[in-house]
């Protein structure tokens, strides 16, 4: 059984590498980072304690919006789409992307005036 | 049944009449301040204040002196331009002896101040002013003018004016405005079910009562008030008797003379004369039967009809009474004859004219209080030490009401003072239960009292030991004798003070009150912080060894102005965002945002297309290796 989920693994990440873009892989690659950075956060926090609840709120929403947003990106620049996002070139879809995450850090910042609520 | 009610009936009449005969009249002292306050107005300065003084000392009877000179300060004082005026000074000057006031231009101002818009008072000034000055008067012009001016303002006031005017016109009028007599009446308010005023007060009320009864003497009738309705008219013109307004004061005395003088209601008024209290040495009640300006009505026989202890309700004498004495208007009855005990007494009194007369008002049930008084003895006075649980002293010691113990008492703080004694009504030789008993203690160095009120308990010595005077004092309302006697002096012993209480000055400033934040919660210790802050960085080194492993292509990077310009704006911005989170506010952030947002937009707009067209080149290239391939 355990060979069996390996092999499967196996299998599964030589599918992924082989048969995935570059450029889609440097996107997971990022979505993969910003995913652990989020769970070592959360951890934080169970672990250890909400204390700044301002701070704790602005990283982990900083990082869940950030993941989305990379979503958002790695489905417009993925050739396999290209039927859904006509006329969004992946140049565009990546402008998109830096101009979200330019609002997203924007407003997660303002969670530094949360101890007003 | 119906002798049951016939009983009740009586009995609230009885108690109504009681509290409406007047119990004051215009006393000697009222009428010389009245006159007072008339003199005070001389000389004369206005037409007005001339016009209720003279006629004031007029109704007093006071001689005015130096007549001819009030005559010239009155005639000079006309304002030839106002009807008040002209109606004033001409009074005034017809009041007095010899005075002639020449009438000038005024016919003309006085006629046409009669008109349909005039108000009822012009009217009465003009009516008044021309009749005084012997000028024509159109009485036909003047109660069609009064009809109108009544339709505007029908005020009391103004039918007190109506009054006044009809009253001297007479004719065919006169029993219209009778009529309206009721109707004014009615109007007036009821004040502590004793007094009926109009609103506006004293001038209102009196130029009514004045002008109602002028006009009942014309009509020939007498006037429809209700005979308590006259009596609280009285009691309210007689509750302000010390009035010190001129004109108020004028009025006063006129409606107060002609409820005398009239012929229908003349109100009787029963005073005591004598001292409120009466004893066994002064025995004498006195009452004075009176009009209200004090004059006397006539031979009487004036009977008491009860007198009757305020306290127990025990009535002690019936139907007695009064003798008449030297004095018409004064009686005279021996209250102590049946020995009532000591108490305040209300003593219902009826008259009855010798020559009965129906004008009288208030013949029955008047009342006058009086208290009798008594002397009291103290008897059977002991004073002594015991112990605190013993209730009988075991040595008292006797002592007589003037006299006082020789040696002073001593006790400590284990043992009580017990002192004793009767105090008895002289005449009945009962216990008599003052109002007022107390023991006090003086101290007789600080001179600090304490005071026991009998019947309580005290324990307010402030542990203050030493020589006491012991003193009994008792008084009462009805004590003729009240008794102040230091009986016996005190050696008390205290046990010493517990420390005293500080004393709290409430105007003292108190502590300022500091604003508390909320106490931050625990913080993880350094090392686990930074641990985690490690294991945040962490994923960014497995960001870099991903990247590497896919192979990015770091050497495709555009060294151009655009793309570096573009990288560095975008690092400016997220420093920007760094200095938001520290210490910028969100508008300074906002401004900083907007200029660095531009160059960025313009850079990252270049660099874009430049990476746009580039693919486009490659992928151009690419088909064609294809189609030369295949």
């Amino acid at each position: 059984m355990p060979e069996k989920l390996t092999g499967v693994i196996a299998k599964f990440y030589d599918e992924y590498y082989n048969s995935t873009s570059k450029r889609l892989k440097i996107i997971d690659a990022y979505l993969f980072y910003i995913f652990l950075t989020g769970v070592f956060q959360f951890g934080y926090c169970a672990l250890v304690g909400t204390f700044p609840f301002n701070s704790f709120l602005s990283g982990f929403i900083s990082s869940v919006g950030s993941f989305v947003i990379a979503v958002c990106l790695r489905l417009q620049v993925n050739p396999q789409n290209k039927s859904d996002f006509i006329g969004i070139s992946p140049e565009r879809a990546f402008a998109d992307f830096i101009f979200a995450n330019l609002i997203l850090h924007l407003m997660n910042e303002t969670e530094k005036y949360s101890w007003a609520l | 049944m119906a002798k049951g009610t016939s009983i009740l009936y009586l009995f609230a009449v009885a108690v109504v009449g009681q509290a409406l005969t007047p119990s004051t009249f215009l006393t000697t002292v009222d009428r010389d301040r009245l006159r007072s306050v008339f003199e005070a107005a001389q000389p004369f300065t206005d037409a007005a204040n001339a016009h209720y003084s003279i006629l004031g000392l007029k109704l007093l009877g006071a001689t005015i002196a130096k007549e001819q000179e009030v005559c010239k300060s009155v005639t000079s004082s006309v304002d030839t331009n106002s009807v008040a005026s002209w109606f004033h000074a001409s009074t005034a000057a017809k009041a007095l002896s010899n005075c002639k006031l020449a009438p000038g231009s005024a016919q003309k101002l006085l006629g046409d101040a009669i008109s349909q818009d005039s108000s009822v008072a012009d009217i009465y000034f003009s009516f008044f002013a021309l009749k005084n000055l012997g000028l024509t008067v159109d009485n036909g012009k003047v109660t069609a003018a009064l009809t109108e001016a009544l339709k505007k303002d029908d005020s009391p006031m103004s039918h007190g004016f109506a009054f006044n005017i009809v009253s001297e016109i007479g004719g065919a009028d006169v029993n219209r405005y009778f009529d309206l007599i009721e109707d004014i009446v009615a109007q007036a308010d009821e004040v502590d079910d004793k007094y009926l005023q109009y609103e506006g007060g004293l001038f209102v009320t009196a130029s009514v009562v004045e002008g109602a009864y002028k006009l009942s003497a014309k009509a020939n009738k007498a006037p429809v008030i209700s005979q308590d309705k006259v009596l609280k008219f009285a009691n309210y013109l007689l509750s302000r008797k010390h009035v010190h307004q001129l004109k108020s004061a004028y009025k006063l005395l006129a409606a107060v003379s002609i409820l005398t003088t009239n012929k229908y209601h003349i109100p009787v008024a029963v005073t005591l004369a004598s001292p409120v209290s009466v004893s066994q040495s002064k025995p004498t009640v006195q009452v004075r039967v009176s009009n209200i300006m004090g004059g006397s009505l006539g031979k009487m026989t004036v009977t008491a009809d009860s007198a009757k202890n305020l306290g127990d309700q025990s009535v002690v004498i019936s139907k007695k009474p009064f003798k008449a004495t030297s004095d018409d208007a004064l009686f005279e009855m021996d209250f102590m004859a049946n020995k009532p005990s000591s108490g305040f007494y209300n003593v219902a009194i009826s008259v009855a004219p010798a020559k009965a007369d129906s004008r009288l008002l208030g013949v029955t049930g008047a009342s006058v209080t009086v208290k009798v008084t008594t002397q009291v003895s103290l008897e059977n006075v002991e004073i002594g030490v015991a112990d605190r649980d013993q209730v009988v002293a075991p040595k008292p010691t006797r002592v007589q009401h003037p006299g006082r113990v020789g040696a002073a008492l001593e006790a400590d703080f284990h043992q009580k003072v017990i002192m004793k004694f009767l105090l008895k009504d002289k005449m009945s030789g009962s216990a008599f239960p003052a109002h007022q008993t107390f023991v006090r203690l003086t101290n007789a160095e600080s001179k600090q009292e304490i005071i026991f009120n009998v019947g309580s308990s005290a324990k307010d010595f402030g542990y203050k030991s030493g020589k006491y005077s012991l003193e009994l004092v008792i008084g009462d309302a009805v004590i003729e004798n009240p008794i102040a006697w230091n009986l016996a002096d005190l050696q008390l012993t205290f046990p010493a003070a517990p420390g005293k209480a500080e004393k709290q000055d409430q105007y003292a400033k108190k502590p300022e009150i500091k604003h508390l934040f909320r106490e931050p919660e625990k913080r993880p210790s350094q090392t686990v912080s930074m641990a985690f802050t490690l294991l945040v960085l962490v994923p960014f080194a497995v960001l870099f060894l991903c990247w590497m492993k896919v192979g990015v292509n770091i050497s495709n990077f555009p060294f151009s102005v655009s793309a570096i310009g573009f990288h560095v704006c975008l690092a400016a911005v997220f420093g920007l965002y760094y200095c938001y989170w520290t210490h910028l506010n969100m508008f300074q952030t906002l401004r900083y945002l907007g200029l660095l947002g531009v160059p960025t937009f313009i850079f990252g707009n270049r660099m874009l297309r430049r990476v746009k067209s580039r693919h486009r080149a490659q992928e151009v290239q690419r088909s064609m290796n294809g189609s030369n391939s295949v």
